[in-house]
């Protein structure tokens, strides 16, 4: 197991604050999550030693647009409020927290959009953040299991998300440490270390939520089906629909 | 006095800590009537019989105990044994409700 992984299970997964089925149902995901999790550290750290190999910039600019792609304004609000409206006012007394950590979420993604803007104007690729509301790498992201639409309204139930911010949030912690353990660029160590806690409070608001709200078979089954289609070798790559290679056989 | 603080230069205020701490009753976090609504922990916080808020805070070093300043973030093993963890089941929850 990688050494990050290690330390961020110790850290941050395993430490649990209630006992009962939502724990031992956690529990239980990790196990799957884990060799998915181990090779996305391995693939981070192998992409930031290719980047500085490189011996260019470009690969920054190619970062950023990706990133202001997935926490831009518009998908952040997007994503995010779809998700606080998959509660309706009867269910509000059962998830009024959830709707407070995901409105909270709203914020931080915005937020992490304006780092990527960051890197691309400190860098010199654009001037002004409204230049890329027309470059379409800025504004598509082309993995399935992104938080975006695509996984999004098949998995509707207020606590699906949980399982999506347990499993993406993780290895953005992860994929941040690893490249932060490698890349030494003052840009873009600047945008990784500014949003890293606020992707750990992510992670935790799925941790939470597993914990504290999947108590039975009923509250588990739209989280687990999330686990199983987020593990799905083809939900993490590039679509071939959006030009890249599918990762393996779509679904039957 | 309260038994757990907050180190405000570290914490980011995100409230995972409020919520853990308001779904089992305990209400010990509370936000303050400063400008910036930052949260505290008051008196009704009973640590170390209770570490919830601590698993779940994302922020590394941002709660500390009061009197030594031992960062309890991430939860050192001690502080999250078996017998300090929370009871959770359904019939619980709806209880509370």
């Amino acid at each position: 197991m990688q050494p990050i992984l290690e330390d961020f299970l110790t850290k941050w997964v395993y430490p649990v604050g209630f006992a009962g089925a939502g724990v031992d149902f956690r529990m239980r995901q990790t196990e799957r999550c884990i060799p998915v999790w181990d090779n996305i550290v391995a693939g981070a750290l192998k992409t930031a030693a290719a980047d500085l190999k490189s011996g260019r910039d470009d690969w920054k600019a190619a970062r950023a647009l990706a990133g202001y792609a997935v926490e831009g304004p518009c998908m952040s609000i997007k994503q995010m409020s779809t998700q606080i409206l998959s509660v309706t006012v009867d269910e509000q007394p059962k998830y009024i927290d959830l709707q407070r950590m995901r409105a909270r979420q709203i914020w931080d993604e915005v937020k992490h959009g304006q780092l990527h803007a960051d890197v691309l104007i400190r860098g010199g690729w654009v001037k002004r953040e409204e230049e890329l509301m027309d470059d379409p790498r800025a504004n598509t992201q082309p993995k399935l299991a992104y938080f975006g639409m695509t996984s999004m309204f098949p998995h509707i139930h207020p606590l699906a998300r949980a399982g999506q911010h347990y499993f993406n949030e993780a290895t953005a912690c992860l994929s941040i440490t690893a490249t932060l353990s490698v890349v030494d660029d003052p840009l873009i160590r600047h945008q990784l270390r500014s949003q890293e806690v606020e992707e750990m409070m992510h992670f935790m608001e799925g941790k939470y939520q597993i914990d504290a709200y999947a108590l039975t078979p009923e509250d588990q089954k739209p989280i687990e089906e999330v686990f199983d289609f987020l593990l799905k070798p083809w939900a993490s790559a590039p679509t071939r629909a959006l030009g890249g290679a599918g990762g393996g056989e779509p679904p039957a | 006095m309260a038994r757990l603080k907050i180190d405000h230069a570290k914490c980011t205020e995100c409230r995972m800590c409020y919520v853990a701490c308001r779904e089992i009753n305990l209400n010990a976090v509370v936000v303050s009537s400063t400008d910036q609504h930052l949260l505290e922990i008051d008196d009704r916080c009973i640590y170390p019989k209770c570490t919830v808020c601590l698993m779940y805070c994302p922020a590394e070093g941002s709660i500390v105990e009061s009197d030594t300043g031992r960062s309890l973030v991430p939860p050192p093993p001690e502080v999250w044994t078996d017998d300090l963890r929370w009871p959770r089941s359904a019939a619980s929850k709806a209880a509370e409700e």
